[in-house]
């Protein structure tokens, strides 16, 4: 009944521009950001990354950890590219820690031994670090990241050799699944595989 | 100006779970529909990937444009500012969120349909919780008990029938309404921890059983079976195992001719004449907007957008938003109250693949099964354990103060523990309440400049929160049957923007109380149907989206028989 349609008062304004503003991304767009190319984090800053990420999982008798899994490059390429909006919060964080390793240890968090660095983490996540008002959304933030890296898909760059997934006997994305790999009295066996072909390792 | 279209018949407003159901008896009924969808058609060799960052860090699959651009906002009442949420949980796509939902596909009980009598005939008018607007529905679990088994088999639903004809069958959910006859499919099978945790029920007396799911248990009608490889949730199936709305009833609509879908179109507004029929709709598309007239228009949006989009499409005839000149368009919404307990046990579980929907479910302490006379509350939840555990989630697990959260120590523990967490499902029978409804946000739009959907929460249900509490005692008891060594319970806490979101067009037939009458047709404008979770008055201790597919296959069943009348 097209005849009796009568255009609201309220609706009659012009809205192209908002409708550009309003385009659809494609999905292609938003996955490109996958294989971002490496963020430019200052030298500096990578070695202060690294000296934190390794004391979050350290490399032990249990295999590697956040930064022998390549943790740090998953980090990297999200602050370059899909996660680019908290690079600047995320670094402001990172500088604050190593003005606070300066400040109580005597030195930048990659220069110091992994007992001071410990010292340094522990004071953070137990909220006594004077003198650092973001230090635990900061630590929260990096932990979350370093776990994004080191148990993700190989293809983002992290879990290395699969460290990541056989640390936590993650048997691997399957595309099909028999029942017998769903017992609780055999695991299955691990398949080591990205999702995204065998290239990624 | 908008480019004003060639008038169709219907107009559906999104194909998503409940849209995409709707359109195939009419299609079939030889109507000409327009299916305006704000997303688009999905590739499931292309989009669906069996990767946690894809799916689930960077909710790749999820985070379709045209929801994230109006995030409703949560605040607890007038006086405070609405806080936008991160994330909107729901998806534009053809077929919506049923590509990437649970797929859980229950009936409802009967009691949900008549709660409020059968609670004051129970236990007294006293035990109606204190401030709910609570009614029953206008209609019965039999009345909608043939458009549930047509749902069943037209999107097709695995499962085992409790309850056929009245005779329990001595397998599925013994406390299921009667069904007529058996699912089209046997249920999804279970792994070796749903098994365990079943003895485990049965050792407590209770009755476990494998939950109804729309997905294909075995191939059918020309699609595969379930391969259980454990990025179900929040991903899309690879294989259109999952019986989403994109693979079953939106293409078995299209072979009628009867159906052009319009993709990528979003809908502004809902327009109106001068008498209060509905018109037409008006879109963007491709940067272009369109006037799209109609005989008939069916809203099917999610929760937020039905009422969103009513609130914003004023006219003469309806100065406060279409159909809402009774001031409820917004009213008697809720978000479904639920709760997950986490539970550590003394060997590894291997829940990584498998699926949300394949698990054992318990429904003892759901509904009214249960005596709750000196409880101070009404209502239950149902327990769900169930698999598909990713590796993130996995290492990003709770340390139940066995551990630090970093360092070698944690190490060790996620390197034991991180194989050995099970998680649960607990859905709570949740009601709405006088000071717990949607308007429109006051500050925050979306870039078209419309306000977004504001959900004022009112705060705490003690009712609620008095269930979610027992649910968890009876979960962590079934836990501990089971072997577990450590169980963790959330908090109970109000819901925000949630997946199962209901009411703001509530149907009954009081047109002072309710948006739309017992058919999902507005009480104000005759040629307006809604559809989808938004008319429910209660939300059973289940997943909503079967009944929302019931409720829509019948509302378009009514249109078709009764076309002459509605359309005029």
């Amino acid at each position: 009944m097209a005849k009796g349609f009568e255009v609201d008062d309220e609706l009659r304004f012009s809205r192209r521009d908002l409708i550009v503003a309003a385009a659809f991304v494609p999905l292609a767009a938003l996955t490109a950001q996958a294989q971002a190319v490496p963020a430019a984090l200052t030298p500096t800053q990578l070695k202060t990354l690294e000296a934190f990420i390794d004391r979050l999982i350290p490399t032990d008798e249990l295999g590697p950890g956040a930064v022998a899994s390549g943790a740090r490059v998953y980090i990297e390429r999200v602050l370059a590219g899909p996660n680019v909006n908290e690079k600047a919060q995320f670094l402001e964080g990172l500088e604050a820690v190593d003005a606070y390793a300066k400040r109580t240890q005597g030195g930048s968090l990659a220069e110091l031994s992994p007992e001071k660095r410990d010292q340094i983490l522990k004071a953070i996540d137990d909220g006594t670090a004077q003198g650092l008002p973001q230090g635990r959304a900061f630590f929260n933030r990096a932990r979350r990241l370093t776990l994004e890296g080191m148990f993700g898909d190989p293809y983002y760059g992290g879990n290395k050799g699969f460290a990541g997934w056989d640390l936590i006997r993650y048997p691997g994305p399957r595309s099909a699944v028999e029942a017998d790999m769903q017992r609780m009295d055999k695991a299955p066996a691990p398949f080591r595989r990205s999702a995204w072909g065998p290239q990624y390792q | 100006m908008a480019t004003t279209l060639k008038q169709v018949d219907v107009a559906v407003i999104g194909l998503g779970a409940v849209g995409g159901v709707a359109v195939l008896p009419l299609a079939r009924a030889g109507l000409k529909i327009a299916g305006i969808e704000a997303g688009t058609w999905m590739d499931p060799h292309k989009d669906f990937h069996a990767d946690e960052v894809f799916n689930n860090v960077r909710r790749l699959v999820t985070s379709s444009p045209k929801a994230q651009r109006e995030i409703p906002t949560v605040r607890t009442g007038p006086g405070e500012k609405g806080v936008q949420a991160a994330t909107h949980p729901m998806m534009n796509a053809v077929g919506g969120t049923s590509i990437h939902y649970w797929a859980q596909s229950w009936r409802l009980k009967p009691w949900d349909f008549r709660t409020r009598s059968e609670v004051i005939r129970r236990y007294g008018a006293s035990a109606i919780p204190a401030g709910t607007t609570l009614e029953d529905w206008p209609l019965t679990y039999d009345e909608l008990a043939p458009f549930y088994e047509r749902i069943e088999e037209e999107v097709g639903v695995s499962g085992a029938a409790g309850n056929i004809q009245g005779k329990l069958t001595g397998v599925g959910n013994p406390f299921e309404g009667p069904r007529d006859k058996e699912y089209p499919m046997p249920p999804l099978r279970g792994s070796g921890f749903t098994d365990h945790m079943a003895d485990a029920a049965k050792k407590l007396g209770w009755k476990p059983f494998a939950p109804p799911a729309a997905i294909n248990s075995q191939p059918r009608k020309g699609r595969g079976a379930c391969v259980y490889h454990g990025y179900c949730a929040t991903g899309g199936c690879h294989v259109s195992a999952k019986n989403s709305t994109a693979v079953t009833t939106i293409p078995e609509a299209q072979k009628t001719k009867n159906l052009t879908i319009f993709d990528n179109a979003q809908v502004t507004r809902i327009e109106t004449d001068s008498n209060g029929r509905t018109t037409g709709v008006r879109y963007i598309r491709n940067r272009q907007e369109y006037f799209q007239p109609a005989k008939v228009v069916l809203l099917a949006g999610y929760t937020y957008e039905n009422s969103r989009l009513l609130l914003l499409s004023k006219s003469k005839a309806y100065p406060q938003g279409l159909s809402n000149n009774h001031g409820q368009v917004g009213r008697h919404y809720f978000g479904h109250w639920g709760t997950n307990v986490t539970a550590l046990f003394p060997s590894d579980i291997n829940i990584w693949y498998g699926l949300p929907a394949q698990g054992t479910t318990c429904d003892e302490w759901a509904d009214d099964h249960f005596d709750h006379a000196g409880r101070g509350f009404v209502g239950g939840s149902s327990l769900h354990v169930y698999t598909e555990r990713h590796p993130i989630d996995a290492a990003a697990m709770n340390t139940f103060g066995r551990a630090p959260g970093w360092g070698s120590a944690w190490k060790k523990f996620i390197h034991d523990a991180a194989a050995r967490q099970a998680q649960t499902y607990l859905q709570t029978n949740t009601f709405p309440y006088e000071t717990l409804y949607l308007d429109l946000d006051d500050a925050i739009r979306d870039p078209l400049g419309d306000p977004v959907c504001r959900i004022n929460t009112g705060g705490m249900r003690e009712n609620e929160r008095r269930s979610v509490l027992h649910a968890q005692d009876k979960m962590e008891e079934w836990y501990r049957a089971a072997g577990a060594i450590e169980v963790f319970k959330p908090p109970p806490a109000t819901p925000g923007v949630s997946t199962h979101a209901y009411g703001g067009t509530r149907m009954g037939d009081n047109p002072d109380t309710n948006v739309v009458n017992r058919w999902g047709f507005s009480h104000e404008s005759p040629n307006l149907g809604i559809l989808g979770a938004s008319v429910m008055g209660t939300s059973g201790a289940r997943n909503p989206t079967l009944t929302a597919q019931a409720l829509a296959w019948r509302t378009a069943d009514y249109l078709a028989k009764n076309w002459k009348s509605i359309s005029i």
